[in-house]
This record gives structure tokens, sequence and C-alpha cells, in this order.
């Protein structure tokens, strides 16, 4: 059937030529297109990402916003209380270097599960905002630790 | 000693990389058959080196001899034989040397396979490969060397063991099939290098290249679903896909690669979009390179962690060589790649693959510019923005629709031109049903437009798919065939085609688990005490205590036991646990569910801390339509296989043979 149409008068006459400018525009709208989508699906949901210092060192201007920070977790900082029968809250302090801590920052993650691998030296990501006091709260489901994908320990002298 | 010998064969392979490599430009600039010949073995013999090597590592691993660093990063004495062999593959020395093993294999399948039917293609062939293998050869010889002793000399009297977490059937599976499907991808670029250098461009390039690709792409969704199922039972967040670099990392290849295996098809039929073919060939081999770059680099920050290592520039490096490389060769032979025939209609089999591809790339892009927007935007404003899963989410949710609906229009096409009207006709009845089905949902209560919208289209097509089925098997049983004989013979003889629907449609029935599970997803946080229940969606859970015992090795077991109610009916108890490794502290949460084809009820406890015999508290999801998501899966690797398996039994036949038995598969209608 498909070979019935090919032959026809008018599928010869369709000139390639024509159609390259239908080609050109149809492209170029396309790629509008997708800008378009991918400029609408970041508006809003975009965060920024910082280390702790870089953190402390714009304090002012970042509070309220939404930020991805990332630190290595203080073992004794952990705390998890549980409020009351729908509360609970994990706590726990940040730093940028494990041997050698800076300023902490102090997070705070309402009804999230203990994640099985915040320990202390753990690589946490945390998305969320700070407060006026400092105080860093994670989102819903914005407490990520890292994933051991390949859990290798730095080698003893390194 | 036994370390010494598997470095000394990794040394040798590398040796054996170079010389393949010169071997074979002499012998293609010569046409100097045994020079040729000699690149071929040379090439091929790295493969029984590296499979030397990797049992050497394997042997140290069985033995514990912690002498070797990688031994006692990620053994311990403690683990059971078959943990210590899947160490090989646990961190990033090992890996790298079994991403090589792998790589060799393919390597010498594709030389000794190929050997008589692409020969004049074989000396740059050996070339491409062969640059490749040195690099990730050089890799593991000179910078993350497995069989490295351990610093300072002294050996530990135990190793470091491998996280509990990963002690689970899916991440033993999960990287070799990942490893499987990135290094496939090297084969189908080897062919098309191989073929812009050598200036053959005719079908033989494309044919072996999309034999290989669909080897590969087969692998890397199998890695991308049990990655995704063992997040699902293991990391307790009740989800399966986070839009993590590292997931992305590997979605990216996947998508340029199933967006050539649809363009393929119109080379062969139409001989067009030679260009686009090679773009998307080679793009797929280049963001392999990106992906294993941004995955062990630790560029981009991810949940997933490699370990830090020297090998991130080393990677740019090479990635940046390989994009000169294959650029120049594709301006160089931009001649050879023009087409004579063009689009004749823009209601045309090959139109539809056109817009396929336009899809496919789009995510692609939105994907890649999500993942590396850290990286763009420091570079332009010098501060960090990351994108998380929301941005992927609307971003990609409207070029999945579209492309779920193409997926069922598309069959219709026909080649060079057809009528929109015809179409238009056999649509109708499907889009009415589909509508009749979404009204179904609506009378159930739910209200979401987009997943209406979902729905709508996700029965659209797949009832267009099974329409393509009934449509192919009423024909041959017009034959007088018996309806079975008709549907299985249907199938037998245009395997790619069938098997591309079976995919199709087990991509619809994930879609089907995808939008129920992402819209509809319930869950719910609380502490109970002996006797208390807590309702979720249909379901009501009561807490009958938790009981503690030791398990094997140093294990203490914490697990609680509920019992659930649908609808007030019961349906059995769940055992949610903690299993926590008392010698290192580490804690593993292992969820407890019900599943059923309508949903997941998911329940996990909160904090082995705060665990009491009468008081415990939980975290429940209910996760609609999960399930499907497997499910589909499951459709999808099987229709994978049937597209795959005609390939295999074509190339076996005699040369004579082959364009016959490969036509009729390609045929349109």
């Amino acid at each position: 059937m498909a070979q019935t149409t090919w032959t026809t008068e008018q599928g010869e006459s369709l000139k390639p030529r024509s159609n390259r400018m239908q080609y050109v525009v149809g492209g170029v709208l396309i790629l509008a297109a997708l800008a378009f989508l991918i400029a609408n699906a970041m508006s809003g949901n975009t965060q920024l990402y910082k280390t702790v210092d870089e953190f402390y060192a714009e304090q002012s201007r970042l509070v309220g916003r939404d930020l991805r920070v990332s630190g290595y977790v203080l073992g004794d900082s952990i705390q998890f209380v549980q409020i009351d029968a729908t509360t609970s809250r994990l706590e726990f302090d940040i730093v940028d270097n494990i041997n050698n801590p800076g300023r902490r920052l102090h997070i705070v993650a309402e009804n999230e599960p203990m994640p099985d691998l915040l320990q202390h030296e753990a690589q946490a990501l945390v998305e969320g905002s700070a407060d006026a006091n400092g105080v860093f709260h994670a989102n819903a489901g914005g407490l990520f630790l890292k994933c051991p994908t390949r859990y290798e320990e730095a080698a003893p002298t390194g | 000693m036994i370390a010494d010998f598997g470095f000394a064969a990794v040394l040798i392979a590398f040796l054996s990389a170079v010389y393949a490599a010169v071997a074979g430009v002499v012998g293609g600039r010569r046409n100097d058959e045994r020079w040729i010949t000699s690149a071929r073995n040379a090439s091929v013999a790295t493969f029984p080196l590296l499979l030397l090597a990797s049992a050497l590592l394997i042997t140290l691993l069985l033995q514990s001899d912690f002498s070797v660093n990688y031994v006692w990063q990620v053994s311990s004495r403690e683990m059971p034989t078959y943990l210590k062999i899947t160490a090989l593959w646990g961190g990033q020395a090992g890996g790298l040397l079994f991403w090589n093993l792998l790589l060799a294999g393919y390597t010498a399948a594709a030389m000794l396979r190929k050997w008589d039917d692409q020969h004049a293609l074989m000396p740059y062939a050996i070339l491409v490969a062969s640059l490749t293998q040195i690099f990730f050869l050089g890799l593991v010889a000179f910078v993350e060397n497995p069989f490295a002793p351990i610093a300072g000399g002294i050996v530990p009297a135990d190793g470091n063991g491998l996280n509990p977490l990963l002690r689970h059937p899916g991440m033993i599976i999960h990287p070799p099939m990942l490893y499987l499907g990135f290094t496939g991808f090297t084969i189908p670029y080897v062919f098309a290098m191989a073929a812009l250098i050598s200036g053959k461009l005719d079908e033989g390039w494309i044919r072996t290249t999309r034999r290989w690709t669909l080897v590969a792409w087969l692998f890397l969704s199998l890695g991308l679903i049990l990655g995704g199922r063992w997040a699902y039972d293991v990391l307790g967040w009740g989800g399966y896909w986070a839009w993590d670099p590292v997931e992305n990392a590997s979605f990216i290849p996947w998508l340029s690669g199933t967006a050539f295996l649809h363009s393929v098809i119109i080379q062969e039929k139409r001989q067009m979009f030679k260009g686009w073919n090679m773009f998307l060939v080679i793009s797929t081999y280049l963001l392999v390179v990106l992906g294993t770059f941004i995955v062990r680099s630790g560029v981009i920050s991810s949940v997933h962690s490699f370990a830090q290592s020297a090998i991130g520039p080393l990677f740019f490096g090479f990635l940046g060589l390989m994009i000169v490389f294959s650029v120049y060769w594709v301006i160089h032979r931009w001649d050879a790649l023009a087409t004579p025939n063009r689009l004749e209609s823009l209601f045309s089999r090959e139109a539809a693959f056109l817009y396929n591809n336009f899809v496919f790339m789009a995510i692609l892009v939105a994907t890649l510019w999500g993942t590396l927007y850290p990286i763009i935007s420091e570079l332009f404003t010098g501060e960090r923005v990351t994108v998380g899963p929301p941005f992927y989410n609307r971003v990609n949710g409207p070029l999945f629709v579209i492309l779920l609906l193409l997926m069922g229009v598309a069959p219709l096409t026909m080649w060079y031109r057809s009528s929109a009207e015809r179409i238009g006709m056999a649509l109708r009845w499907p889009a009415l049903a589909a509508l009749v089905v979404v009204g179904a949902l609506v009378a159930f209560g739910i209200t979401s437009w987009a997943a209406l919208l979902g729905f709508w289209v996700v029965s659209f097509s797949f009832l267009l798919t099974v329409l393509e089925f009934i449509k192919g098997t009423r024909a041959r049983m017009k034959r007088g065939e018996t309806p079975w004989a008709a549907f299985s013979n249907l199938m037998a003889r245009n395997r790619r085609r069938y098997g591309g629907y079976w995919i199709h449609l087990g991509v619809l029935v994930m879609a089907f688990g995808i939008i129920g599970s992402y819209f509809f997803q319930q869950e719910t946080q609380i502490r109970l005490g002996l006797g208390d229940s807590v309702a979720l969606g249909s379901y009501e859970m009561t807490f009958n205590g938790v009981r503690q015992y030791p398990g094997p090795d140093d294990l203490l077991i914490k697990e609680a036991n509920v019992s659930i109610t649908d609808d007030g009916r019961n349906v059995g108890t769940l055992t949610p646990r903690t299993e926590l490794y008392t010698r290192t502290g580490q804690p593993m949460t292992i969820p407890s569910l019900r599943s059923t084809l309508e949903e997941d009820f998911y329940v996990i406890m909160v904090n082995w801390e705060t665990v009491l015999e009468d008081e415990a508290t939980f975290r429940i999801f209910l996760n609609p339509l999960i399930n499907w998501v497997w499910a589909g899966g499951f459709i999808f690797i099987a229709g994978t296989l049937i597209a795959a398996w005609p390939a295999a039994a074509a190339q076996r036949a005699p040369a004579s043979g082959r364009r016959a038995t490969v036509r009729p598969a390609l045929g349109g209608d």
C-alpha cells in the first residue's frame, strides 16, 4: 500500500527545496518550545548550593531562601526526639571538614525518619532554608545522606 | 606475589592495546593483512589477560589478603563468599578493572564475530576500540591500581567490609548490568568511527551497530530497572527514582541509544538521516564517558558517592580528545553522510520516527541541562545552583506524554506518506474507549487533570498497540492459521517489530504505575503503643509489639509485628524491622510491605534507637499501582529479548541468506 502512494505524481512534485524553509521554521519552533519548557520548569525550582562556610559567609542574604547545603555530620550532635505521637524532630550539626571543624550548621528535620546512614563523618545533603537564628530547617523529604554506592574509606594516610 | 601477577597481566593488556592500535593503523594504511591480523590478535588478547587479572583479584579477595589496599577497602573476613567475589566491583579500582574486563570481552567478541563480515572496517575498528581500552587500562595500570599494596606496609587484621546497604541481590546484579550497558555502547561507536575513517559508509556498519546497540541497551535498561527496585526495597523512602545526577548519568545515554534504535530503522528503510544516526551513535558513547566522569569524579554533588579521586581531570581530557576525534571525522566525511532522499510527508512513518527522536533528544537535553546546571551556573554566575526532582518532573512530564502518544499513533503511519484522514479514522474508537476509562476514573473520585491526561494517553496508546497485534493476527488467520499459530508466527516472522511493540506495552504499563505512584502516594508517620491503630487510605494498621533477637554474626534484630486490615477485612501481618550491625553500629531499616496490583502498603520503623517492646514509630507509605512499574519492566525486558533474538539468528545465517532474513523484519507494511 505504501508503494502505491509514493510513486504518484503528487509525491514527486513535493519538492524538497520548498520543504527546507518549513523544516528550519519547525526546528526553531521546537527549540523555542524546549527552551520555554526548561525555563518554565526552572522557575521556582532552583536551589543555591552551599557548603557550611559558604553559607556563613553570606548568611544574611541567604536567610529564608531555598538552599541545598552539604557538609559532614558530627556524630555526637545527632538527636532524635519524639515530641508526641505524630511529631518527631531530628537534629544534627554539619561542618565542612571533620578533622578541622569550623563553624557548625545546625540542621532540624521534622517528622523525618532517622536515615540509616546518618552517622559521624557521613556526608549529608540537606534541602531547606535557614531561619533568622541560623537554624537550618530541612524540607519534607529534603534530607539525603550520601549513598555508599562505593563504600570506600580514604586510605589510612590520606 | 599474586598481586604482582595481577598487575603484570593488566600491564601486558595495556601494552597489548597500545600495540593493537599502532598495528591497526599500519595495517590499514599499508593494506597489509598480516599487520591487521596481528592487531586483531593483540586486541583480542586483552580479554584473557584481564580475565586472569580479575580472577587473581578475586583470589586475593577470597584469601582476605589485606596486604592489598583494595582488598582491605572493600572486604572483611566475615563476609560470605559471594560478597567477596562481587567485591570485585565494590570499589573504584576494582570497578575499573571489571569495566576493562567487560570492554575487552565486547571488543574480542566484536572482532571475532565481525572479522569476515566487516573486514574492511577492521583496522580502524581495532584502532578506535584500542584507544578506549588504552585510556581505561591506563587508569587501572597507573592511577587506580587494585593490586597496589596497603599504605604503610602494615597488614591490618581485618578489612573495612562492605556496607550492609549493598548486601542485597539487586545491588549485586545492578552494577554489572549498568557496566555491561555502558561498555557495550563502545562497540557501536567503534564501528561508526571505523566506517567514518575508512569512508565505507554503506549499510554494513549500521546493521552491525544496530545489533550491538540493542545488546548494550538491553543491559542498560535492566540496570536502570534493577537500580530502581533496589532503592525501593532497601532505602526506605518509598520511591524508586530521584533524578539524582548519578541516576541521570545512566539515563542520558539510554535516551540517545533509544533514539538511535528508532532512527536507525529510517536509515535501513530509506537511507535517510545517515548523519543524524552517526551523531546519535557518537553522542551515546560520549555521554557514557561523560556519565562515567560525573559518577566517578565527584564533580557534581550526588547522593551517590564514589571516593574522590584523581581520575576526574583524566576523564575530562579523554572526553575532550574523543569529541575532537569524532567531530574531525564527521566533518571530514560530511559529504558521504548526505542522503538523496527527503521526507515526503509530515504524515509518514519516517516523520513519526523523526518526531520520536525530537522528543527523546528534548528529554535528553533537559535532563543533561539539569544535571550539569550546577557547573553551568557556577561558570556564568559564580554561584552553584541545583535543580531537584520538581524541575525534572515538570519539564519531562509533558515530553513523556507526547512520547507515549507517539508510541500509540506512530505504528499506524505508512512509509513515504499516509493519509491523515485514514489515521484519524483509526484513532477514533481507541480515543473514545480511553475516554471511557478516564470517565470511570473520574467516577472513582480522581480529580487531578494531569493524572487523568496521563491515564488517557496510556489507555489510548495501549489500545492502539494491542490493536496492532490483533490486526496482524487476523491477517494471518485469514490465510487459514489457527489464532495461536497466527499470533506466534506474527511475532516469529517480525520479531524486531513486534518485540518493539512488546517493549511499548511494557513502557505503557510502567507509565501506568508511575502515574499512579507519583500522583497518589500517601504517607504518614506516627508513634504507636501496644494495640494502637493508624489508618491510611482503606487500610488500618494495629501495633502488636516488638520482638528483639540476635541474628547471624553480630546482628541485633528488632522486629515489629503489625496487623493490617483493608476495608475492615483482615489481610495479615507485616514485620518491619531494623538490623543493627553491632560491631560497626550501622543500622539497616528493612521495610515490610503488602503488595497487590492495586497498591503497596509499605511500612518502616523510623528510628531503631527509639524502638521499645511496646512502643515504636512507623512511617507508612501507600504507593498506588507501583507493582505495575515492575510488571512493565518485565514486559519491557521480554520485548527486548524478542527484538534482539532474530538479529543473532540472522548473524549466524550464511551471508547469502542474511538479507533475506533481515529484510522482512524491517518491513513496515
